[in-house]
């Protein structure tokens, strides 16, 4: 057993926790970090279409045809109108769900159900099914604000400059608000009831409760909501590209849809790595942001 | 067997001056039957790799089946979705994945020999003569301007105007024939429907409607060597004033920036709009809706020149000179006649869809005759192809796929009152400068 004893020493607990890791790790490596290094050295590059090497070296030339292109500060324009309606929009609206889905109702649990629903469904099904829901000729969105009496004609909101980005901002926070709907919902149930039914005996009105009891409760959890929330807005690009392919003209255009274009169509290798290089660390520092921000309040 | 150039045949001649001289669809006639039966089969035994988009999959296999039933080698289909076709190939081939034959779009066609992912035709048996079957028109966008086969058609359309005879009947119109005319026609028939034009005109698409406008005003976008001279021309801004105020107007419907080509023909069957104009073939999608219009939709030329498109079929790397010899057969099969010298693939495209093939042989085959349905006017539709029409040769260069990518951001701007014609053509021609000079967004 003395044996057994060393080789369970820390050494081998190490060796051992290591051969444990292993698989996982070779797996990140190979499926992230490699290809985010790649993608780093490609940015450095006129990289050929073809991929038979990495092309001769440009240092920073991509970056700097980048930040002199107006179609890369417009397209960053509308990424960050898009960012922020999605990150608000989904928390509130998944906040408000969550508060609403705690309350003691006749039929909780098929509401509940039913919003996993739009969570489950697949990025690019979104953009598709609400296409056709805002689709200026036989969508719904129409229909249901004519019988609203909010509209008297049908209105084409995507290829109206004015709605299409409003419209895809919605799709994509029809689902993310479900998502934030749920986890916050899972923070809610853990809130001990005695202690909104205290603050109701000394007095407390609703807003009271929420905003000094509920908010600080939920906060771990709304943390990570918005920090998946802000990833999830730069990165954006299905709903984007189905519903609109980046139009009208550049209105909808955020950076994921041009990265596709310069990747994937015009085969702008190096171009297209650079653009991702710099969404990435866009979508890092909104979400280290976030992160900061929470914490440095929950310290306070 | 190795290719090499004395194998070549007619390809050993000056082959430019070869394809363009009138005489050579003659010798190609006198030539074809022993080619065609001649090269019936190959001696490559493996299996071929085939790439196609998503347009009646099971057609596609059942007509490849059909050729290796003939003792031909067996192919491997792949089929993938339309949207997002060119960047699924690129990735695959750039990954190295090694496809015989691929469906293409003209506009790839050079980059992708460039790039090293497609193989010129140039010395194999009987492509001299396939190419001198052609209609001069389509030439240009198989062979390219050093006289190098690119690709072979897997099918071409050219764009028409289709309209409906009923309303412009009952408001004593005729068929319009010039933008003006359209322009004109289209508010007359205002108090009969709202926005009586129709097109598809979503970003990825613009790019043909800039050739298509341009060339019903007589105007070449560029020249052989793929300068944008439209923008020396003085007719082109007006071509753009035309564009933006039919949108502006209300002439055309709001919803065309991201209306599917489906759904425009459904307008048309339903008596919602009046012209479409897109490819050919669109007037079967129109008449077998069968809507309450759907049988007064007729097809007319877009005016004195339109554009004449075609997809392609494209050769990739083949391990051996058999493999090679063995695409080809595929590819002459697929994309001009089988070993009968009958137009069968191209045939049964025609009865799936209407879809044509740039050969003047095929619109006088009887058998291609009986599959068209009654409503299409095919000798309309082969002097369009022969005489009215313009592939752009410049569409098949290695820089147009960055440019096409540009143009809808461009006419987008334009029809939203964004960007006024002059600028429209100012941005057009930087875009086009830029594809040419190099990495730009």
């Amino acid at each position: 057993m003395a044996g057994a004893t060393d080789l369970l020493g820390p050494k081998a607990d190490r060796a051992f926790g290591l051969k444990l890791v292993a698989p996982a790790m070779i797996i990140l490596i190979v499926l992230l970090a490699l290809p985010t290094l790649l993608t780093v050295v490609y940015s450095l590059h006129d990289v050929p279409a073809s991929g038979s090497s990495f092309g001769p070296f440009v240092g920073i030339e991509n970056f700097t045809i980048i930040f002199s292109s107006p179609v890369f500060w417009r397209s960053a324009q509308v990424t960050l109108t898009f960012a922020i309606g999605f990150v608000v929009l989904s928390t509130v609206i998944g906040l408000a769900m969550a508060m609403l889905l705690n309350q003691r109702f006749i039929g909780r649990g098929l509401a509940r159900a039913l919003l996993i629903i739009p969570w489950a469904t697949p990025w690019l099904v979104i953009g598709i099914l609400w296409k056709w829901f805002a689709d200026g000729s036989v969508g719904g969105l129409n229909a249901v604000l004519m019988m609203l009496g909010l509209t008297s004609d049908y209105h084409p909101f995507l290829s109206d400059p004015n709605t299409a980005l409003p419209i895809t901002v919605l799709a994509a926070v029809w689902r993310q608000a479900s998502f934030a709907g749920i986890l916050l919902l899972a923070g809610l149930q853990t809130l001990p009831e005695e202690l909104n039914e205290a603050a109701q005996l000394d007095g407390a009105n609703w807003w009271q409760r929420f905003s000094n009891i509920t908010l600080p409760w939920l906060r771990p959890v709304l943390i990570t909501v918005t920090v998946f929330n802000v990833i999830y807005a730069f990165l954006q690009f299905d709903v984007v590209f189905a519903m609109t392919q980046g139009g009208p003209g550049d209105t909808t255009q955020v950076l994921s849809v041009l990265i596709y274009r310069q990747l994937f169509v015009n085969t702008n290798i190096g171009l297209g790595s650079a653009l991702a290089v710099i969404l990435g660390v866009v979508a890092l520092i909104g979400g280290l942001t976030i992160v900061r921000l929470f914490y440095r309040r929950e310290m306070h | 067997m190795t290719i090499t150039n004395a194998t070549r045949g007619l390809g050993s001649l000056n082959r430019r001056s070869f394809l363009k001289a009138g005489g050579a669809s003659a010798l190609a006639a006198s030539l074809l039957p022993g080619l065609m039966t001649g090269t019936a089969k190959a001696a490559y035994s493996g299996t071929l790799d085939m790439l196609a988009w998503d347009f009646q999959p099971d057609t596609i296999k059942s007509l490849v089946g059909e050729w290796t039933a003939a003792g031909n080698p067996a192919v491997n289909v792949a089929v993938i979705p339309n949207l997002g076709y060119t960047p699924a190939l690129q990735t695959r081939l750039r990954g190295g994945d090694k496809i015989d034959l691929y469906y293409n779009f003209a506009y790839n066609s050079q980059k992708f020999v460039n790039e090293g992912w497609a193989k010129t035709l140039n010395g194999l048996p009987g492509v001299d003569e396939m190419i001198a079957d052609m209609f001069e028109s389509a030439r240009g966008r198989h062979v390219n301007a050093a006289g190098d086969i690119i690709s072979a058609p897997y099918f071409s359309a050219v764009h028409m105007l289709h309209y409906n005879e009923k309303f412009l009947a009952d408001a004593g119109l005729a068929v319009p024939t010039t933008l003006k005319e359209i322009y004109d026609a289209s508010k007359s028939l205002q108090s009969t429907v709202a926005s009586p034009y129709v097109a598809y005109w979503v970003k990825e698409f613009c790019e043909e409607y800039l050739h298509t406008y341009l060339l019903n005003e007589q105007i070449t976008a560029f020249d052989d060597a793929g300068q944008p001279v439209f923008a020396d021309d003085p007719k082109t801004v007006g071509v753009f004033e035309w564009w933006q105020t039919m949108y502006q107007e209300g002439l055309a419907p709001k919803s065309l920036l991201t209306d599917d080509p489906g759904k425009l023909s459904n307008e048309m069957a339903q008596g919602n709009a009046a012209f479409y104009v897109l490819h050919h073939y669109f007037l079967t999608s129109i008449r077998s809706l069968e809507g309450p219009q759907s049988a007064n939709v007729k097809s007319a030329a877009a005016g004195p020149s339109t554009l004449q498109i075609g997809e392609v079929l494209q050769m990739g790397q083949s391990d051996s000179d058999d493999e090679r010899l063995a695409t080809w057969e595929l590819m002459k099969y697929y994309g001009w006649k089988d070993t009968d010298g009958k137009f069968k693939v191209f045939n049964q495209w025609a009865k799936a869809a209407g879809l044509a093939a740039p050969y003047a042989g095929f619109f006088t085959d009887p058998e291609v005759i009986a599959s068209f349905p009654d409503y299409y006017d095919l000798a309309m539709l082969s002097d369009t192809f022969a005489s009215k029409s313009n592939v752009v040769p410049a569409r098949t260069l290695p820089w147009y796929p960055d440019f096409q990518a540009k143009v809808g951001d461009i006419v987008h701007a334009l029809l939203l009152g964004q960007a006024t014609p002059a600028k429209t053509v100012e941005d057009l021609t930087a875009a086009a400068k830029g594809a040419q000079g190099g990495r730009t967004l």
